[in-house]
Order: C-alpha cells, then structure tokens, then sequence
C-alpha cells in the first residue's frame, strides 16, 4: 500500500460521517451542528423525546432526516456491494444489479400494484415479488440452460429485462386514469423519501445488513472468481455454485432496496468502479470501500436532490447526472490503468 | 529433497482417459495412459489441436473424463473434494487474462485459497511466505506492480509463484512458453526444472509444443497425437527423428550436443 493508497482509503471513510453530519443539518430548515449534536446524543441517550416534547429541531432531526439518511446510506450500500461483487463474479466491470433482472422486475410490479391494485395495498410488497419472480427466471435460464456460466447469466439478464420492461410498457399503456400513470412515472425516477420511515429501514435493514455482511466476508473469494472458471476451479472454487449463490445474495438485497426507493440508476455500476480506480481491483479492499463510498455517494445525491431547488428532484435523475461526469474525468486520469 | 529420476515411483497415473466435449462428435482424448514419475518434469508434447489443454484439465478436475481415472499417489482425482484437489495440483495457465488487474503479491496470494474456508481471509504469515516465494523466484520487485503492467514471462513466473503459494504436491503447467521468446522460455523452464530438482514439488507436468525445448529441460515425455498417446518414456529415448516426423509431418533430425541428442527439424 502507498501512501496515496492511505490517503484515499482515510478520504473515503471520513466523508462518510462527514456527510451524515452535514445531512443532518441541511434541509429547508438549516439545523447548526451543535443543534444537531445535542439532539442526537439525547435522542441516542435518552431513547425518547424531550420533556417539552417534539421540538422543532427533535422532529425535524428523529423523525425526519435521520430515518432518510439510513435509508440513502443502506440503499447506496445495498447497489454498491452488489455492483463490485457482481462484476468480480461475472468478469466484467460494465454491469451492475439490473443484469439480474431484479431492478425491471421491480418496477414492473410497482407499475401494476399503482395501475390496478386499491391505493390501500402497498407497492413495496408488490414490487418485492416481481423483482423476485424476475430475478428466478433469470437463474432459472441461466442454470436451468447454460449451466451457471458468465455468458449464460448475462444473456437470460438481458432476456429477462427486455421481457419485463415491455410488461412494464404494457401495464403503463393499460393504465386506467392519468393519475395513476403519472405516479408510475415517478415511482421509476426513484426517491430515497419513500423509504425515509423509521419502520420501513428497520424492514430494509434486515435484508440488507445480512446479505451486505455475507458479500464481506466473501469477499476475498471473488477474487478468485474473477480470475475464470478453469483458474477458480483449479484453486478449490466451485465457480458456478459460488456464482449462483452471490447472486442470489445480490439479487435480495437490491431488490429490497429497488421496492422501497423506486429505480436509482448508475450507482452500482459508478461506486464500484471509482473504488478500483482510487483503491486498486482486490475485492477485500473493493468490497469494504464500495459499501463506504456508495452510502455516501447516494447520501449527497440525496441531499442535492432535497436542497437544489424548492422542489425535490428525483435521485435517479441525479445520480446519473453527478455520476457520468465524474466517470469520464477519472477514466481520462486513469489513462491505461484501468482497463 | 526429492531424488531427479532416479526412482520409477509415479507421482501420477493416467488410466485409460477419454474425453469427448460436448456438441462434438469425436474423442479429444481416446485410451491414454502413461504415468508421471517423481522428482521428473514430464512434458506432454504434441502439435496443436492434439488434445494437450484437454488432458490437463482432466488431470486437474477441471474436465470429468468420460472413462477412465487419474491417480494422485494411488487417490482417484474424483474421489477428492475441489479444494483437496487444489491442495494436490498447481496450475499455471498459458496466459492470465482478466478484466481486471491485481496487484502482483495479490494474485499470488489467491494461491492460499484452497487452505480457506469461504469466509476466511489469509493471514499475516501467508503473506510473508508470498513474499518468500517470489524471492525464491528472482521476482520481488514485481510485487507492487499490476498484473497488466508485466511481461509474458514474468507473468508465468508470477503464476508459478502462485501454484507455489498454493503448496501443491504436483505442478501442472499448460504451455508456459507458448507467448514466450526464447530467452524468457529458457528462463521459465529452467525455474520449472530447478523447482522440481530442489523437492519443492514431486513432478511437474509441462504441455509442451516444441521439441528442441522439450529435449533441454525435461525428463520424460509423454507424446500425444490427435488424442492418443504415440509413444512416452525418456526424453531421450522417445524423441527420435522418426516419430517427430509421423507427429509432425515434417523431418527431423537428431543433433549430437555434448553427448545428448536433441531433435531438429529440418528445413
């Protein structure tokens, strides 16, 4: 490790509660930080409110930004982690979760649940299900036919999406009233609000701190994986079993995060990938600095998302609009390092 | 330490291997069987396309044969779990190609992972046998730098480095010097050699295309034609003009170098 390395892996760790802070005290009501200490350190202490209780800044800080912060944190997490294992396992650094299926599958479940299903049904569950239904029909492609290999996963991938955006299409041309349309529409921009529920991240957090902690503990394992399928095998590795399972894991907890904050593009593909270029491709290193930097790069985006304009605009918009750019500048640094 | 061919004892035994891929309507393999003996670099020679990479992989596991065994000490590969089989063979592939670059001492170390279970992460200690290995083998200074920033040969070497890592009892090698010129082949194959002579393996088995190179540095040599096995014994006794030209389709002819005959091809 040079010192560089040392100085970006610290840069890297310190931006996150850095970031943490600063959404705590950015919003429409600017919070100072010494507000937003002292309520924290109550709050964490004292379990409950304060005697004059819901103050403005306990509200604004507990109920509010906290709860949205771990959602953007576990969400940026949950595409990160599953975006560098992915690409580890299936050799390639230009994909991400949605070759999984789980993303289109999602939103082919959220557009039905807001067309046709009664306001009083969640869309979460729904969305859930399909992202699921999705993401089996591509292993069942994938393994059923091709045997587990690269190829085989990345092609019943495609299948799969292309077959659940025209059922996405369908259910939106189907739609009976403009209203309804509409919320789909919005639905597939993506919003970290949605899931900023003190209830709901307890709900994602029991999905994606198992899958995240079982990805990091494998992670040296991807390494191998990465290397083929005749290198893995000739080093103990099963790499069609191993690659079915990862996936799996993947496919869980993205889809978790996909039924609670809608479509949020880019970040598994972008995280992973800046990680390798500021850190070097070791998935021990890879794995670890992708789950850091992926929480706080959807963080910011969130917090440019609630505090660029009076409106809110949607994260998906954003981080791709952030991620692209920034992609290109660090390709064009890189030079032939990356490849 | 390991005697250099003096014992007959195999380290390996082919048995009656075929093998057929899939879609296809002929044997790659057909009836091979030959064996390996300890302390001997045993090449597998033969012109492309005569099923050298097939049978390796058979010998590793990595391809189930469609008949017959193979035999580590008297133990049957596919009696043996994944891991057990990488604990018993390293293998070094013709050329590494990877979407992405690691950093030397990185990739060497993915040799400790058949010693792990999936959720182990390698210790202090196997690093520095890493870095003791790679001494072992002139390329320290490789260490920091990426995969893709290396030559040919220093690749190879940072793959045998990795099968040294992984502390296989049999190195199995597909091909080392076919992207290489000749200096680095020369190089390669005397490391290969000098490892097997010191006991830090029991047998290397070594795919070989060229028969001059396999004439300098190994012992024995199992010729392998259109998926069968021509002849296999010595190097020495083997090599002969007569059956390189049957191989080959070419002349050769036998050159007299300080008492020992290596085969030419004539032109």
């Amino acid at each position: 490790m040079t010192a560089g390395d040392g100085v970006r892996k610290a840069l890297i760790v310190l931006s996150l509660p850095a970031a943490a802070l600063t959404s705590l005290m950015l919003g429409r009501y600017y919070l100072p930080p010494q507000v937003v200490f002292s309520t924290v350190a109550q709050a964490i202490l004292t379990h409950h409110a304060p005697a004059n209780s819901f103050s403005v800044p306990w509200v604004i800080v507990v109920l509010y930004r906290a709860p949205r912060i771990v959602a953007a944190l576990l969400i940026g997490i949950a595409l990160s982690v599953s975006g560098a294992s992915l690409q580890s396992m299936l050799r390639t650094p230009l994909v991400d979760t949605y070759i999984l299926g789980v993303t289109s599958g999602a939103a082919f479940g959220a557009a039905l649940a807001i067309a046709f299903l009664p306001p009083s049904i969640p869309v979460e569950p729904v969305a859930m299900v399909t992202a699921i239904l999705a993401f089996i029909a591509v292993l069942t492609i994938a393994w059923g036919w091709g045997r587990g290999s690269v190829i085989a996963l990345i092609l019943s991938g495609i299948i799969i999406n292309a077959i659940f955006s025209a059922l996405l299409s369908l259910a939106q041309f189907l739609t009976p009233n403009i209203h309804r349309l509409a919320a789909i529409t919005f639905w597939l921009m993506g919003d970290v609000g949605r899931a900023a529920d003190w209830w709901k991240v307890v709900r994602m957090l029991a999905v994606i701190a198992p899958c995240t902690a079982f990805l990091l503990a494998s992670r040296w394992r991807l390494n191998a994986l990465s290397l083929g399928d005749d290198e893995a095998k000739a080093l103990g590795v099963r790499p069609s079993l191993e690659r079915g399972l990862y996936s799996v894991v993947c496919a869980v907890m993205t889809a978790s995060a996909v039924a609670y904050a809608g479509i949020i593009g880019w970040v598994g593909l972008l995280v992973p990938n800046i990680v390798r270029l500021l850190v070097g491709s070791d998935n021990r290193v890879v794995i670890t600095y992708s789950a850091l930097l992926g929480g706080t790069y959807l963080l910011i985006a969130d917090d440019l998302s609630r505090a660029l304009t009076s409106q809110e605009i949607p994260i998906g918009i954003l981080t791709t609009i952030m991620g692209a750019p920034f992609f290109i500048y660090l390709l064009r640094r890189a030079g032939r390092v990356w490849r | 330490m390991a005697l250099a061919g003096g014992s007959a004892e195999a380290v390996v035994e082919v048995k009656n291997v075929a093998y057929r891929y899939r879609g296809s309507e002929t044997e790659a393999l057909r009836g091979v069987s030959f064996s390996v003996p300890r302390g001997s670099v045993t090449a597998v020679l033969g012109p492309n396309g005569a099923g050298k990479s097939t049978l390796l992989k058979c010998i590793l596991g990595v391809l189930k044969p469609l008949s017959g065994d193979v035999l580590v000490l008297g133990r049957s590969v596919r009696k043996m779990k994944p891991a057990e089989r990488a604990r018993t063979f390293g293998y070094v592939p013709q050329s590494h190609n990877s979407a992405f670059s690691y950093r030397v001492l990185d990739f060497i170390m993915l040799g400790r992972v058949p010693h792990h279970s999936m959720f182990s992460m390698p210790s202090k200690s196997e690093e520095e046998y890493a870095i003791r290995v790679s001494e072992e083998l002139g390329i320290s200074e490789l260490l920091g730098r990426s995969t893709n920033e290396v030559s040919g040969g220093q690749l190879q070497l940072v793959m045998i480095a990795r099968a040294l890592v992984q502390e296989a009892s049999v190195l199995v090698l597909d091909e080392p010097t076919a992207h290489l010129d000749v200096s680095n082949a020369v190089k390669v194959l005397t490391v290969v050699r000098g490892l097997v002579r010191r006991g830090r393996a029991l047998a290397a088995i070594v795919s070989m295309h060229d028969p001059l190179l396999t004439s300098l540095f190994c012992d024995h040599v199992v010729v392998l034609n259109r998926g069968v096995v021509e002849a296999c014994g010595p190097t020495e006794e083997v090599l002969k003009p007569e059956l390189l030209r049957k191989v080959y389709g070419i002349g050769f002819t036998s050159l007299n170098l300080g008492g020992r005959q290596v085969p030419i091809p004539e032109v």
